[in-house]
């Protein structure tokens, strides 16, 4: 097994001045489920094919281990790749598909079909093995794209949104199956999707990026606790973190006529006199007296109940687009009694406030 | 609201004869009759116009067997097809494995395919004047391999001259089929050709593992249109190998040629009875060929 | 642990300037021996069509001791003797192109419409009328591209003598267009099937009658598909040999395949070798610029059928 390191890695494509992939430095360690999320265009898939082998990389290195790898052609890489597509050959059985990588590197026959026989017991595939792709279910066809990169026995696998194509169900079925599977087998795994809750849920670690730029890799909880940027804070969590505009007039800033103070190392930082107040939706209690609100939309899932409320405070979206409403999300309880229409005020929870540098961004020291 | 709907279609479907008959009855009489009318008088000993027809059974065909200008017309054909098919086949399969990933590919094939849109009688005038040999004022190719020390060949002597023939007809006929194939090539999901290189597969091993087996249709509709298109070549031959007024020499006709010699040519007289018979053997050859292919090429549909 | 994202932005190296081509995939450009074997052979192939090109366009405009000494020398005797296009003059005049020129343009263009305007109808009424049967009609009427021109070419030649018909363009145009409709209505029943149902439902719910919903909506839709028909066919026409060398014998009545085939004997017998390439320009280039103006449309129609 091995780590993966990128070393101050660029990418850029033909006729466009911008880097696909702009310096980026990440270490994935030994045995690691590391996910790349970001936005479509962000430069995830990118940032896979290039340890894949299959983009050439402009600017900086990678490695396998201590092995440097970037002008390695992918063979040489002892890597596998699950594509989104899964890429079956349409042609080939089950069985032909898995052992095609080992037929192509001329392992012998007896050991070609022992490693079949053994990955597809591993991933239920055994009573399929002599049907063609176009006979099975996604999730079947799923299951021989990770068995044809299981018989490899790679160093690192490169998983690009493998349960895009599968039905919602069946994604959520088929997310722990790999997760455990990727346990159990130790390997290195760097996974792409666009998919937060996959990301929050697969990853040990996760990596968020935007335009190419790595914004911050850390583990579910500290990128869901400890957002490092507003781009993070708003990408992550569902719904989305409410961001509030505010100003910091002596010691603290106020949201909706309460003072939410600051420690000396947060002013410190400050560039300006600007923030951005980040409270989670389950980070609101309802008061008697706070952020007056008035529900716009009640969303009942049942076990939870979301409150879209228009609020007398202006508030920035974090993804930068001035006409979006100005709402608070607020979590209450499932099946409580708010309608329409209704008013009610609002207070974050202590320990609940995230404090963002209007101008840069970036978080503010906790 | 469906009632009117309902009476819509039916107004439609009284479109169809007056839609379908103008084409249909052209068809019919300047093709199928004709064909049948032809395989009526292979069977009849008629010399053409001014002669009346009579049957004569198989009587034709006895005499085609026997006659060298037909032995060698068939054989000539066949080797057009044959050879001439697996030749330009081999040759768009080396190019669908380099073009494929080339830069300047779309150009590369624009500049193939043009023989196709040129009239084969200049094409064969063409060759005609590039394969002269004639002492001190050779042709093209000939001058190019005096000026590198080697003799000049008489191309278009009788013996040489089917082989020629078949080296312009890949020529000419390579752009086509390449842009068949590259057309069905371009159509296989690119991330199948990537794994293949996870894999290591080397260009051959693509082509052997993804690309034949996913253009394998194509290929054979590809067949089938060469097939047709080869069995009735007939300018090329005449123009390259005979003097272009009359026939050429009977050892580099082909069944297009010997039909046209039968007939409207201008050598001997004409014997529009065996002319018959050999076209007959031509739709007959075409048929075979075709359903021996499509028989060849059966397999279970592949779909991605 | 936590990797943020640098505070301080990272002191960047000068203004990087994005690579003009961004480096290729690894190993992709690899140099295997077969793969650097087929692409010299793809590019000498390509190179020869060029240089035979080349040689027809430069050769126009030689002597016939240029042409056979000095092939790959640009022409200078005729432009010395100031008469550069002595050879086209001479094709032109002399051996009957330019009549044939005309005869040919006219018969091409009358033809390559009427075709379009059978067929049109009749693969529109195969493919969007819901009639049963159509698939296998289609299918008779696409045996037809199969039929070589040789099987009926005496049956057709007897009975248009019969009406008066042989050595007249009406004649030739007769056959050409009737021989045509089985690859023309193959070619656009394909087009006329990938039209979406929608439109003409639409049509018919607006109460626009069926004539008048082929006429004003389906026609123009396929405009793509009828000018294809329209183009290959024109091609196919302009180079055809075999039945203007049956139906037509007189030198009026020429078409320019017809006169090159007729003109070739006689050049060849007298040297006249700068006429004869000249000759073969005047059919040739016409389609090239054609080609030069039309090849994506004319390669993907050409190729269509087979593809599918």
């Amino acid at each position: 097994m091995a780590t993966v390191t990128y070393d101050s890695t660029t990418r850029y494509y033909a006729g466009n001045p911008q880097p696909a992939v702009d310096n980026l430095d990440l270490e994935v360690a030994d045995g690691e489920f590391l996910v790349l999320v970001g936005p479509s265009g962000c430069g995830k898939s990118t940032t896979l094919r290039m340890l894949a082998g299959l983009e050439g990389v402009d600017g900086g290195a990678i490695r396998i281990g201590s092995r440097d790898v970037t002008n390695l052609p992918p063979k040489d890489r002892d890597i596998a790749m699950v594509f989104q597509n899964y890429a079956l050959y349409p042609h080939m059985t089950v069985a032909e598909n898995i052992g095609f990588h080992l037929k192509i590197s001329k392992m012998a026959k007896s050991e070609r079909e022992e490693r079949i026989k053994e990955a597809a017991e591993l991933l239920d595939l055994t009573p399929y093995l002599d049907r063609k792709p176009a006979k099975l279910s996604g999730g079947q066809r799923q299951r021989v794209a990770m068995g044809r990169a299981i018989v490899r026995r790679p160093q690192v696998f490169c998983m690009d949104e493998p349960l895009s194509n599968l039905d919602a169900k069946l994604r959520v079925q088929t997310r722990t199956q790999i997760a455990s599977l990727q346990r159990r087998l130790g390997v290195t795994t760097i996974y792409v999707t666009h998919d937060q809750v996959e990301a929050m849920t697969m990853g040990d670690r996760v990596a968020v990026l935007k335009d190419g730029v790595l914004q911050q890799c850390d583990t579910p909880v500290g990128l869901f606790g400890r957002p490092a940027n507003l781009f993070v804070a708003g990408f992550i969590g569902s719904p989305a973190m409410n961001l509030i505009p505010s100003t910091v007039i002596g010691e603290s800033a106020t949201v909706g006529g309460r003072p939410i103070p600051l420690t000396r190392a947060q002013r410190a930082e400050l560039t300006s006199d600007k923030v951005v107040v980040g409270v989670r939706p389950e980070g609101w209690t309802i008061v008697a007296e706070g952020i007056d609100a008035t529900v716009d939309v009640v969303e009942e899932l049942g076990s939870d109940q979301y409150l879209y409320c228009s609020a007398t405070t202006p508030q920035i979206d974090p993804t930068d687009s001035p006409d979006a409403p100005h709402a608070i999300t607020v979590r209450t309880p499932g099946m409580s009694p708010w309608r329409p229409g209704e008013k009610l005020a609002l207070a974050p929870h202590p320990g609940a406030v995230h404090l963002f540098d209007a101008v840069t961004g970036e978080r503010l020291p906790d | 609201m469906t009632a009117a709907l309902g009476a819509h279609k039916a107004g439609r479907r009284r479109l169809f004869l007056p839609f379908f008959l103008p084409a249909v009855s052209l068809y019919v009489l300047f093709l199928l009759v004709p064909t049948v009318a032809t395989v009526v008088l292979g069977f009849t000993s008629w010399a053409g116009a001014g002669d009346t027809p009579r049957f004569t059974g198989l009587a034709n065909f006895g005499e085609l067997l026997a006659s060298d200008s037909f032995r060698f017309s068939f054989l000539n054909t066949l080797l057009y097809i044959v050879v001439g098919g697996v030749g330009t086949f081999l040759l768009a399969f080396l190019f669908t494995m380099v073009l494929r990933d080339m830069r300047g590919g779309k150009t590369v094939r624009a500049i193939l395919f043009f023989p196709n849109i040129v009239a084969p009688v200049a094409l064969g005038m063409f060759f005609g004047i590039v394969l002269i040999f004639r002492p001190n004022r050779q042709g093209l190719v000939n001058f190019v391999l005096e000026s590198f020390g080697i003799d000049a060949v008489k191309f278009l002597a009788p013996e040489n001259v089917t082989w020629v023939v078949t080296g312009c007809l890949i020529w000419a006929s390579a752009g086509f089929y390449i842009t068949i194939l590259m057309a069905a090539v371009d159509r296989i999901p690119p991330y199948l050709y990537e794994d293949a290189d996870i894999a290591g597969a080397s260009p051959w091993q693509k082509f052997r593992n993804i690309t034949l087996p996913l253009t394998w249709d194509v290929i054979g509709v590809a067949g089938v249109l060469w097939t047709i298109g080869a069995i009735k070549i007939f300018e090329l031959v005449f123009v390259l190998a005979g003097p272009g007024t009359y026939s050429p020499p009977i050892q580099s006709w082909t069944l297009g040629v010997y039909v046209f010699d039968r007939s409207f040519g201008t050598a001997g007289s004409p014997e529009y009875g065996m002319a018959c018979a050999a076209a007959v053997v031509m739709i007959a050859l075409v048929s075979v060929l075709v359903v021996m292919l499509r028989r060849m090429m059966r397999r279970d549909s592949v779909q991605f | 642990m936590t990797v943020t994202a640098p505070r301080v932005p990272k002191p960047t190296v000068p203004p990087r300037v994005a690579p003009r081509r961004p480096r290729p995939a690894p190993g992709s450009r690899g140099l295997s021996p077969l793969r650097l074997l087929g692409m010299a052979f793809v590019w000498l192939f390509t190179a020869f069509n060029i240089l035979v090109l080349y040689w027809l366009l430069t050769a126009t405009f030689k002597t016939p001791i240029e042409i056979f000494t000095k092939p790959f020398a640009l022409p200078y005797q005729w432009f010395e003797r100031g008469d550069p296009f002595r050879n086209i003059i001479y094709a032109w005049s002399n051996a009957g192109f330019g009549r044939a020129f005309l005869v040919t343009v006219v018969l091409v263009a009358v033809s390559s419409v009427a075709i379009v305007l059978v067929s049109a109808p009749a693969a529109y009424a195969l493919t969007r009328l819901g009639v049963r049967g159509s698939n296998g009609l289609t299918n008779f009427i696409a045996i037809g591209m199969g039929i070589p021109f040789q099987t009926v070419v005496i049956p057709l030649f007897i009975g248009m003598a019969k009406l008066n018909l042989t050595n007249s363009l009406f004649g030739m145009f007769l056959v050409y267009v009737a021989l045509s409709i089985p690859f023309t209505v193959f070619l656009l029943t394909g087009f006329f099937r990938s039209l979406p149902d929608e439109l003409e439902e639409a049509a018919s719910i607006d109460g626009a009658s069926p004539l008048r919903t082929f006429f004003s909506i389906m026609l123009p839709l396929a405009r793509g598909g009828l000018i294809t028909a329209l183009i290959l066919n024109a091609i196919g026409l302009w180079n055809e040999t075999l039945l203007a060398l049956v139906f037509l014998n007189e030198n009026a009545n020429f078409t320019l395949a017809r006169a090159l085939f007729s003109f070739y004997g006689a050049a060849s017998y007298q040297s006249e070798y700068g006429g004869l390439i000249a000759g073969v320009a005047i059919v040739v280039l016409p389609m090239l610029v054609l080609y030069v103006l039309l090849a994506r449309r004319i390669i993907t129609g050409l190729t269509l059928g087979a593809g599918k």
